[in-house]
Order: structure tokens, then sequence, then C-alpha cells
């Protein structure tokens, strides 16, 4: 099933290539353009994703008849239990993400570190004092290692 | 030849250097003895620290990387049970076993012996070959070079993976993000779709990053993945392990069979050298023909000597391999040379057949750095292996944060900008759902890389002279493309009678 909806969503990036791929300068190249590559690439990668839904499209219909036992509520549950830490920590790193420019390296680092380590590991003060002491001693030893050495200019917010 | 290895050793034989690839090896080791931590995701996180660098230097510290992380597998395999990499899961057959009947010291120094003279077998391997790979390859046009890319890309899409049809989906995929940004020829802007974001392109490293660490870190914190951590630190068997390595007997014990050694060396070096072959390829290829040739095949599973140094030969002697088509022709043979050469690109310098005559200094320390390397992954292992197995006792909930922090840190030191933490975060999504899935990874990351050089090499063959024939007139350019037809056909038959075999016997 998964593979369907991966197949359709790289026709439609495929589609969108393609389509966007018309309207370059032309400049005197007299066969190719800058867009023809492009298509090309679609055009073949529409064509695969295409035979893969229809291959496990068949499958699918196939094992339909045999298909049982897990019902979408007792699968939903499953994906929610399994799935609960990926969901969780992907959520938190797109925050921390936006608003390491918003916020500031050194403050949106420290604070990722300390959550995202809570919500993996144990909830216990002795873990809350271990990240704590790890989130700090790494962010600051990257950020002064990197700006000395490299003279890497950190994001810095409101705070730092 | 030898000025190549003259040039080197200029290049690596100082102190800076060599403390520099010290550290690589020991960063590999810890890296590739940690279960679910691959030495694709240990050296990428180490290329941003190389930024400061000269080229050489750099590049020396990747080499250092990934000859530990190869070897460093070898010490959870053997005492736990368990690779600490893909390249190791051969190793557990027979390490674990003998380190069980009581011999884990001689189990470890096997290893290391095999993985250390392994290594110089593929040296050697390299240095004959590669120049003259390159050379030949100077006869290339435009033509030979983008079929050479197409064969390349269906070899990986066919080698890795479960379907050949998902391998080269993930490969066009690689291409068609490639073609996002400037065009290689022209540098008109493509599918920004105005954002500002993609009008500088979708960085390669970017993409490295997030498919290989982000998605794998992902992996490791599902709900059954923690539990079976769990289930490991409970029993841990490491902790109260003794044994003592007696390194000159057991060398004695590897050298009295020196066609194994041999055999699983070569075999290693040439599956390295086939694009997308790796070590977790070569590890059982080896393990599997050793046990064939062997006199003793029952003894094999049991914690046979003659098993832990057929598969840790194998592994380590990719890396030589894997560096072949990477020196010669500019084609990375993984992702972890990948890696090595966009290091390059980092400083300007552009791989390909020209790289030995350009930069031979460069190519002479890529070798010596080999070879360094190897020396150090030898005493540092002997020397350190107690203390490194203390490393798998840190827990999941602290690795997974720091190793996020330093994508996060790798990605924004290679360009400054913070858009591409955006990019980070939705290519760590999209190679989640690839691995879960089963949409192998190596051939994304090879289609990005090789993309822009394909288009260029598509371009250029048709400003020489606009006509498609000649793709399959010339005749180094016709062989590439039948290799690449054979590799899909091959691999399809391949699977069909598997699974003929596989209805035959219910």
């Amino acid at each position: 099933m998964g593979e369907i909806v991966i197949g359709v969503f790289i026709i439609i990036l495929a589609i969108l290539i393609y389509t966007n791929s018309g309207d370059f300068p032309q400049l005197e190249e007299p066969v190719l353009d800058a867009g023809s590559y492009p298509r090309l690439i679609a055009v073949i990668l529409a064509i695969l994703a295409v035979i893969l839904i229809i291959r496990k499209g068949m499958e699918l219909y196939k094992s339909q008849a045999e298909r049982s036992g897990m019902g979408i509520r007792a699968y939903t549950a499953y994906v929610l239990k399994e799935y609960k830490l990926v969901f969780l920590i992907l959520a938190m790193f797109a925050v921390y993400v936006g608003l390491i420019d918003i916020i500031g390296f050194i403050v949106t680092t420290i604070a990722f570190i300390i959550a995202a380590g809570l919500t993996v590991g144990p909830t216990t003060k002795r873990n809350a004092v271990v990240m704590s002491i790890v989130a700090v001693v790494l962010t600051l030893g990257m950020y002064f290692f990197f700006e000395t050495a490299l003279h890497v200019r950190f994001p810095t917010g409101i705070l730092i | 030849m030898f000025d190549l290895l003259y040039l080197g050793i200029a290049e690596i034989f100082q102190p800076q250097v060599l403390l520099i690839i010290l550290l690589g090896v020991i960063a590999g080791i810890i890296t590739g003895l940690i279960p679910g931590f691959t030495v694709a995701m240990a050296i990428v996180l180490t290329l941003p620290l190389t930024f400061g660098l000269d080229p050489v230097s750099g590049v020396a510290a990747m080499i250092g990387v990934l000859v530990g992380g190869m070897s460093g597998g070898l010490i959870t395999a053997s005492l736990l049970g368990i690779p600490g990499t893909p390249s190791a899961v051969a190793t557990t057959f027979d390490g674990f076993p003998m380190a069980r009947n009581g011999q884990p010291g001689k189990a470890l120094s096997i290893g290391i012996w095999a993985s250390f003279l392994s290594s110089i077998v593929s040296l050697f391997l390299l240095v004959a070959i590669a120049p003259q790979i390159a050379s030949f390859a100077l006869m290339f046009g435009p033509w030979e070079m983008f079929a050479l890319i197409v064969a390349a890309l269906t070899i990986i899409a066919s080698v890795t993976g479960e379907s050949v049809l998902k391998g080269l989906i993930a490969g066009m995929f690689g291409l068609l993000i490639a073609t996002v940004g400037a065009d290689p020829i022209s540098g008109i802007s493509r599918f920004s779709f105005d954002f500002a974001t993609l009008r500088a392109g979708i960085p390669f490293l970017v993409v490295l990053i997030g498919m290989f660490a982000v998605s794998r870190l992902m992996e490791s914190i599902q709900t059954s993945e923690l539990e079976k951590d769990q289930q490991r630190r409970l029993e841990d068997k490491a902790k109260d392990v003794q044994f003592v390595l007696r390194p000159i007997a057991t060398l004695k014990q590897v050298m009295r069979k020196p066609v194994n050694l041999l055999r699983s060396s070569s075999i290693g070096a040439i599956v390295g050298a086939i694009p997308g072959a790796g070590g977790s390829i070569a590890n059982i290829i080896a393990y599997d023909q050793a046990k064939k040739w062997s006199k003793t095949p029952d003894e094999f599973g049991k914690g046979h000597d003659e098993g832990v140094v057929a598969s840790e030969a194998g592994n380590n002697s990719t890396v030589g391999g894997d560096l072949i088509p990477t020196v010669a022709l500019g084609i990375p043979g993984s992702a972890v040379t990948a890696v090595l050469l966009s290091a390059l690109m980092v400083h300007g310098i552009n791989p390909g057949p020209l790289l030995i005559t350009n930069e031979p200094n460069i190519v002479g320390g890529i070798f010596v750095a080999f070879l360094a390397a190897s020396f150090f992954m030898l005493v540092v292992q002997f020397t350190g292996i107690k203390y490194f197995i203390r490393v798998t006792e840190i827990p999941a909930h602290v690795l997974v944060p720091v190793i996020l922090v330093l994508c996060v840190l790798g990605t924004f030191v290679l360009n400054n900008r913070v858009t591409d933490l955006y990019i980070l975060l939705l290519m760590g999504i999209v190679g989640y759902i690839f691995v879960k899935y089963k949409f192998t990874l190596a051939p994304v990351i090879i289609g990005v890389i090789l993309g822009p050089i394909a288009e260029t090499n598509l371009r250029r063959a048709y400003m020489n002279e606009p006509e498609w024939t000649l793709f399959f007139t010339r005749p180094i350019s016709l062989t590439f493309l039948i290799i690449a037809v054979l590799s899909i056909v091959f691999t399809i038959w391949q699977a069909r009678r598997a699974k003929a075999k596989a209805a035959a016997q219910p």
C-alpha cells in the first residue's frame, strides 16, 4: 500500500518537473537545452513509478481475498505505539530547526537535546541531570570549536 | 606508480596529519562497534570537521574513519554476537562461537590481524590497478562518461536492496533532485518554484546527512528497536568477558593459511570495486567461499579461525576496492566514498579520470593515508580494545539527540545557510520513508552526486555532434550500455530463479 502512495508522489514530482522545464531561456544549443535532461529523467522516473504501482496494485488485489486479522483500529494502534517516538522527535526536530534562526543557536540546541533526551529516555531526575550536562558541554564545545577554528557564524536570534 | 607513493609519503608523514588519521581511526572504531550506527554515518559527521583542514588532511581523516569503522564491527560481533555494522554480519558466525568457547581474545586478535593484512593486500591492488584504469579512461569522450554513469547507476540499483525496480526508482529520484538549482552548463536556475531555499540547488551533503544519519536515527527510536536495545543491555555479556590478546601467536596462526587470507581479500577488493556493493556483501561472500574451499567445512559456525579470517578480511579489503573507481574514474563505489569525493569538491578539486594526472599528491596521499590508517587500526585495536567495549554502554536516549544536533551542525557549517536545515529535515523524512518501504538509499546518493556529471556529459556529447546513435556506435560506450542492460536482466533472472526454487520446495 505504502509503495503505491510513494509511486503516486513520485509521479506528481515527475509531472511537476516536466511541466516546469519548458520555458528556460534558450541559448545557442540546437538540440538540448536546460530543460531537456530533467524532462528525460522525469519521463523515465514516471514510467518506473507506474510499473511499481501496477505491480503492487496487482499484489494487493490478489492478496485481498486472504487478507484478514488486523482491522483498521488495531493497525492504527500498532502504528501509534511503534512510531510514537519517531513522530514526537521529528516534530521536536522541526520546531528546533524552525526556531534556531529566531531564538538563537545555543539556547535552542541545549533545549532540544534535553527535551529529546527526556522524551526518548526515562523522565527521572538523574536522566535530566545527565542530559543537561551533555547538552551544555556539547553545545558550547561545538560552538566555540566552530567559531574559533572554522570562523562559522552561528545564527543568533533574540537570545544566543 | 612509485612516484605517487613518494608524493603521498611526503604529504602524510607529518606529525599533524598522522595525528588526524589516528583520531579518525579511533572515531571510526567507536562508531563501527555501536550496534545500529554505520560507517557511512560516521564519515558523514566527520566531514564538517575537516573543512578547515587542507584537502589531503581532510581526506586522510576520512580514510582513517573508514578503515577504523570497518574493523570496529568485529568487537561487538565477536563478543556480543551482534554485528556492530552491517559489514560484520558474517563475523558473528564464527567469532561469537569462538568467544563463547572461552577464546574471546583469540577471536578478536585473529579478526584484527585479518583486517590489517587484508587492508594491505587491497592497498596493493588499489595502487596497481587504479592508475591503469585512469589512463584507460583518459580516452573517454562525453559519450563514454555518460554511458559509464548509466552503467554504474544500474549496477548499484541491481546489487543493493530487494528489487531492481525500487533500486532504479531510487537512482532516478537521486538524478531528479540533482537537477534542482543552477544548470551545470549555462547556469540557468531551475525548479526553484520561487523558494529562495531551492535556488542554490539541493546540496548533495545535506541529502546524504538527511538520508543516512537522520533516517537511521528515526529507525533506532521505533518502539520495537528500543526494546531490543534494552534487552541487549540487560544481558550485557561484554562487561564481564575476560580475555588476553596474543598478537604474535595469532599472527602466526593467520599466516599459516595464506590462501584463505588472499582469497578473501581479493573477493573483498573486487566486491568493493563494484559500485553499490560494499562491506556487507563482501563479508558474506568471502565467508561463504572460505567454507566451500576449506578442508574442514564442518568446523564453520562452531568457532573456526578460517571463518573469522575470511569474514574480516572480506570486509576490510573492500576499502581498497572501493577506492579504485573513486580515484580512477570519479565514480564513487559507495555512499562512503561519495562523501570522500564531495570533500574533494568542497576544496575545488574535480574528481574524474584526470585526478591522478592533475592532483598526484592527493591521490598519493589517499594511498599512503590508507596504509597509515591500517597500521594505526592494528595498534589501536590491540591496545585499546578493552576500553572501546565500554562505548556500547552509552544509552540510545543520549546518542540520538546528540547525533541529531551533530547533523544540524554538519549541515549548517557546509554553507552557513539556515534554509539548508529545512532541506535536511525533509530529506530525513524522505529517507526514513524510503528505508521503511525497502527502497535502498545508496542509489539515491550516487544519483545525486553523479547527476550533474551525467547531464554535463550528455549535453557535451550533443554539442559535439547532435547524433544520439553515437552512444551505440562508439565501442566503449556501447560496452557500458550493454553492461547496464545485462545487470538488470541478470538480477531479474536471478530473482525469478530464486522464486521458482522457493516454490519448488514447499
